[in-house]
C-alpha cells in the first residue's frame, strides 16, 4: 500500500468508528424495534401499543430530562426517584386535606424544587460530592414519605386529578404532551440560552468556567433545583395516573432515569449527556420493557437484559472510540 | 568521530491531536560524553527523553543502542537497555521514605522468597546517596523533606541500577548551587566511568560548563548539533529561537496613558505590602523566582483571593472584587498559567470557548444571540490571528499555539482595561509564540495595561516596559527596563541591587 492510500484507509476506520460512535445506539434502537416487530408483527408495531409504550415512558422522560440538567455538568443525583414519591404522597395528603387540586400540585412542585435546592447547596456550596449527598437525601426523603404515609398508600384523590396522568387530548394522552412540552423547553434551555451553554462550560471544564466568570456555584445549584423540579413534575403526573399515592412509587426513577442518561451519553455527542441521547435512553428502555412483555419473558429477566444493554451500549462506544 | 557511538536515534516523530511535535529528530551520543541538549520550551525535549525512557510510544524512527537496534516499549525496556534517567518532574511518592522512592519500580533486595531484605535496601541507599555525597533521612516520608533534598531524592533515583547512559532532565532547578556542583561532580565520575550523560537544561552557562557536544532543539526538529567549546551564550540563544534575540520582540511603546490600576499596600496571606501602578498602554511585568507570590498576586487582583491590608484602585476608583465573575465585570482580565486546566473546555467549540466570558452581552434574554456571538467572535479571533478553518471545531484539535490564542481571545472580547498574563507562551511553539508577542503590544496600544507573569527571562526582558520585582511575597524593586540583561534581571530576582 502506498501512504496517501494507508492514509485513506486510516481515515476510513476513523469515520467508521466515529459513524458508530454518534448513530450506534440509535441503530441499536432500531434493530430492537424491528426484532420485536419480527417476532410479534401482529401486536407489537400496531398504533394501540406504540401509543402504549410512549404513554408508560413518558414520567421517566419528565425525570431523566432534569437529570439529564445535572449530568452535563458531570454532577449526578440519585434522589430524583425519592423526590418522586414524596411530592406524590405530600400531593395526595394535601388533597386529602380538602386543599384544591391546582393549589397542591403547586406546593408539590415548589416541595420538589426545594428537595434540588437542598441537594444543590450541599453540592455547590457544601463541597460534599454529588454521589454522597444525594445518596443521603434519597434515603432521607425516602424515609420521609414512609413516615407521612404510614407507610400505607394514599387513595381516595379527587376526580379532577385524574387528568394529569390518564386524560388525553384527543388521540394524545395528556402526559406525553406534558413530556413534549418538557423535552422542547430542557431543549431549549441546554442548547439556545446562556445557562445552557454555561452548564456545557461546567461539564468540560469546571475550573476554566470559573475563571471565565462564570458563577459556578450557582449554575450547579440551579441544576438540580430544576432536577429536582421535573421529578416533581414526574411524581405528580405519576400519581395521577396510579390514581394513588405510594410512597416507594417513584422509587424506580432513581434507576431507570440514570440509566437512560447513561445510554443517551454514547448517542449523538461524544461521551457528552445530551437530551435526545436521554429521549433515545428512555425510548430503548420502553420498547425493551413493552416488547419483553408482550413475549411474556418475566421483569426479572427484563431487568437483567436492562444492565446488559448498557454495558453493551457503553462498552462499544469506547471501543469505537479507541479505534478512531 | 573519537568515541564510540552508544546511542543512535534516527528519524524519531511523535505527533499529538493538532500538533507534531517531534519532526524527525537525529541523534548521536558517544561513549563517555557529556550531552547537553538544549531549546525553548515546547521544543520537544522532554518527548524525546519520555520517549527513550519508553514512557511515551513514538510514532515512526528507529533507536540503535551499540549499533543494535532496540525496541524501548515500556520504562522496563529502557532500564534493561542500561538507560537511566532523572525526569523533569519529580514522581515521588510523598508518603514513601527515601530508600523506597529511590528503589520504586527496580527490584527491591530480596531474603527469601517474595520477602523484601531492608537491611540490604538501607545499605544500597546509603551507598547511593554516599557516591552523590549528600546526607539525607532515608527513613521518613519524603514529605518532610526539604524540596532540596527532595530533588536529590529524585536524582539518586537514577542510580538505583547501574546504567549505560544517563539521562538528566532539567536536574538542578531545585538545587542550590552546593548541591550542583556535588551533582556535577558525579557526572565527570561517570564520565570517566566511560558512561554517557545527557544533560537537558535552560541554564546555558552550566550546559556550556559541562557538556562536549551540545545539541539544540527547536520546534521539534533538531537544529544544530556540535561540540560546545566553539559555542557561546548567544549563538546558543540564536540557534534556540531561530532568530536574533533582539528582532524577536515587538517595538516597545513610546507612550503611556493614564493610570489603570494601582496597588497600595496590598497584603494577603501570599503578598505583603505592594505599591505599585499601571498605566494604559504599559505592559509591567512581574519578575522574580518561583515562589516569589507572582501568580498569587494576580490571583488576588482577580478575586480569588481578599485582601488582608492595602488597597486597590482601578480607574480610580476603589477596586474590591470578591470573584473572578465580578472582576471580569469591571474590566479585569487573567491569561492563566495552566491553560488545558484553567484556560480552556477541550471538549467544546471555538465559538463556545472564545464566548465564555461574554455570554451577558452576546445573549436576548437569556437566549444566545447568535448572528451577533458568531460575527464577534470571529473578530476576537482574527485579532489575535487564530488559525482555523471551522470554529465549530472542538477547542481540543488545535495546537498548543492556536488553543492559547482562543483564551487570548476571550480574554479580549470586551475590551479590557487590564489584562493579566500568567506566563502567556507556556507550551506554546516558537512561531505562534512571537504572533503572541506581537498581539500582547497590540493590546497595550489599544489602551488596555498589561500585567505579565513570566518564567522565561527573555520573554519578561522582551516584552516589559518596567518590572516590578517580588522575592518571597514582598516587593524588592521596581525597575525601568532599559536594557536589562539577564544578569541584571536574575541579580534583582534575588533581591540583589546592582
Amino acid at each position: 500500500m502506498t501512504d496517501s492510500r494507508i492514509i485513506e484507509s486510516m481515515k476510513e476506520k476513523r469515520n467508521t468508528g466515529k459513524f458508530i460512535r454518534t448513530w450506534g445506539t440509535l441503530m441499536g434502537f432500531i434493530l430492537l424495534f424491528v426484532i420485536f416487530t419480527i417476532i410479534r408483527p401482529d401486536v407489537f408495531p400496531s398504533g394501540r401499543n406504540i401509543r402504549n409504550i410512549i404513554e408508560q415512558v413518558a414520567t421517566l422522560a419528565i425525570v431523566a430530562s432534569g437529570v439529564t440538567v445535572v449530568m452535563v455538568t458531570g454532577d449526578f443525583d440519585l434522589s430524583v426517584g425519592a423526590i418522586a414519591s414524596l411530592v406524590g404522597i405530600v400531593c395526595a395528603m394535601l388533597m386529602e386535606a380538602g386543599i384544591n387540586t391546582p393549589v397542591s400540585i403547586f406546593i408539590a412542585l415548589l416541595l420538589g424544587t426545594a428537595a434540588g435546592f437542598i441537594n444543590g447547596v450541599l453540592v455547590a456550596y457544601g463541597g460534599l460530592s454529588a454521589f454522597v449527598s444525594t445518596l443521603a437525601t434519597m434515603t432521607a426523603f425516602g424515609g420521609l414519605s414512609l413516615l407521612l404515609s404510614r407507610g400505607t398508600t394514599i387513595f381516595g384523590l379527587p376526580e379532577n386529578f385524574r387528568f394529569l396522568g390518564q386524560g388525553s387530548l384527543g388521540f394524545i394522552p395528556f402526559s406525553v404532551i406534558l413530556m413534549v412540552i418538557v423535552l422542547v423547553v430542557v431543549y431549549l434551555m441546554l442548547e439556545q440560552t446562556t445557562y445552557g451553554r454555561r452548564l456545557y462550560a461546567i461539564g468540560g471544564n469546571e475550573e476554566a468556567s470559573f475563571l471565565s466568570g462564570i458563577n459556578t456555584k450557582k449554575v450547579r445549584l440551579a441544576a438540580f433545583c430544576l432536577s429536582g423540579f421535573f421529578a416533581a413534575v414526574g411524581g405528580v403526573v405519576l400519581t395521577s395516573r396510579l390514581y394513588s399515592a405510594h410512597p416507594q412509587a417513584g422509587s424506580p426513577f432513581m434507576l431507570n432515569a440514570a440509566a437512560a442518561v447513561f445510554l443517551g451519553m454514547t448517542a449523538f455527542r461524544d461521551g457528552e449527556a445530551n437530551l435526545w441521547g436521554t429521549l433515545l435512553g428512555v425510548l430503548i428502555m420502553g420498547v425493551m420493557g413493552n416488547g419483553l412483555n408482550i413475549l411474556g419473558i418475566n421483569t426479572y429477566v427484563q431487568s437483567i437484559l436492562t444492565g446488559v444493554i448498557i454495558i453493551m451500549a457503553v462498552l462499544l462506544s469506547s471501543l469505537a472510540k479507541k479505534k478512531a | 568521530m573519537t568515541s564510540l557511538e552508544v546511542l543512535k536515534i534516527n528519524g524519531l516523530e511523535k505527533s499529538y491531536p493538532g500538533v507534531k511535535v517531534l519532526k524527525g529528530i537525529d541523534l548521536c551520543l558517544g561513549r563517555g560524553e557529556v550531552h547537553g541538549l538544549v531549546g525553548e520550551n515546547g521544543a520537544g525535549k522532554s518527548t524525546l527523553i519520555k520517549i527513550v525512557a519508553g514512557v511515551l510510544g513514538a510514532d515512526s524512527g528507529r533507536i540503535f543502542i551499540d549499533g543494535n537496534e532496540v525496541q524501548i516499549k515500556s520504562s522496563k525496556d529502557a532500564a534493561s537497555a542500561g538507560l537511566c534517567f532523572i525526569h523533569q518532574e519529580l514522581n515521588l511518592i510523598s508518603y514513601f521514605n527515601a530508600m523506597e522512592n529511590i528503589f520504586l519500580g527496580h527490584e527491591y533486595p530480596k531474603k527469601i522468597g517474595p520477602f523484601v531484605d531492608w537491611k540490604d535496601l538501607r545499605k544500597k541507599t546509603v551507598k547511593i546517596l554516599t557516591q552523590l555525597d549528600v546526607d539525607i533521612p532515608i527513613d521518613i516520608p519524603v514529605a518532610y523533606l526539604t524540596a532540596v533534598e527532595r530533588a536529590m531524592v529524585a536524582i539518586a533515583r537514577a542510580f538505583a541500577v547501574e546504567g549505560n547512559i544517563y539521562f538528566m532532565d532539567e536536574p538542578a532547578t531545585a538545587l542550590t548551587d552546593l548541591e550542583k556542583n556535588k551533582l556535577f561532580k558525579v557526572i565527570g565520575t561517570l564520565k570517566n566511568q566511560g558512561k554517557t550523560i545527557v544533560y537537558v537544561s535552560h541554564n546555558l552557562d552550566d550546559v556550556l560548563n559541562i557538556t562536549d557536544k551540545i545539541t539544540v532543539m527547536r520546534d521539534g526538529m533538531v537544529v544544530e548539533s556540535r561540540d560546545s567549546s566553539g559555542m557561546d551564550k548567544d549563538s546558543l540563544i540564536s540557534a534556540m529561537i531561530g532568530r536574533n534575540l533582539k528582532s524577536a520582540f515587538p517595538e516597545k511603546a513610546g507612550k503611556a496613558g493614564d493610570v489603570v490600576f494601582k496597588a497600595e499596600h496590598l497584603s494577603n496571606k501570599n503578598v505583603h505590602d505592594l505599591c505599585f501602578e499601571v498605566k494604559a498602554g504599559e505592559i509591567l511585568g512581574i519578575g522574580g523566582l518561583v515562589g516569589a507570590g507572582r501568580t498569587e498576586l494576580l490571583e488576588s487582583i482577580f478575586g480569588m483571593e481578599s485582601l488582608s491590608d492595602g488597597e486597590m484602585m482601578l480607574n480610580g476608583e476603589k477596586f474590591t472584587p470578591k470573584s473572578p465573575s465580578e472582576a471580569i465585570s469591571k474590566g479585569v482580565v487573567l491569561v492563566p498559567e495552566e491553560r488545558r486546566k484553567q484556560g480552556i473546555v477541550l471538549s467544546r467549540s471555538i465559538y463556545e470557548n472564545i464566548s465564555m466570558m461574554s455570554l451577558r452581552q452576546l445573549s436576548k434574554a437569556g437566549f444566545l444571540a447568535h448572528r451577533k456571538l458568531k460575527e464577534q467572535v470571529e473578530t476576537a479571533g482574527s485579532k489575535v490571528k487564530l488559525k482555523t478553518s471551522d470554529y465549530t471545531n472542538h477547542v481540543g484539535t488545535l495546537s498548543g499555539g492556536n488553543q492559547q490564542k482562543v483564551v487570548f481571545a476571550k480574554t479580549v472580547m470586551n475590551r479590557p482595561g487590564l489584562l493579566m498574563l500568567d506566563e502567556p507562551s507556556k507550551g506554546v511553539d516558537v512561531g505562534a509564540r512571537f504572533e503572541i508577542y506581537t498581539i500582547i503590544r497590540e493590546l497595550a496600544e489599544q489602551g488596555a495595561a498589561v500585567l505579565l507573569v513570566s518564567s522565561d527571562f527573555n520573554e519578561m526582558l522582551g516584552l516589559a516596559d518596567r518590572i516590578v520585582f517580588l522575592k518571597e511575597g514582598r516587593q524588592v524593586f521596581v525597575k525601568e527596563n532599559d536594557n536589562m540583561d539577564q544578569e541584571r534581571y536574575l541579580n534583582y530576582c534575588y533581591g540583589r541591587d546592582i
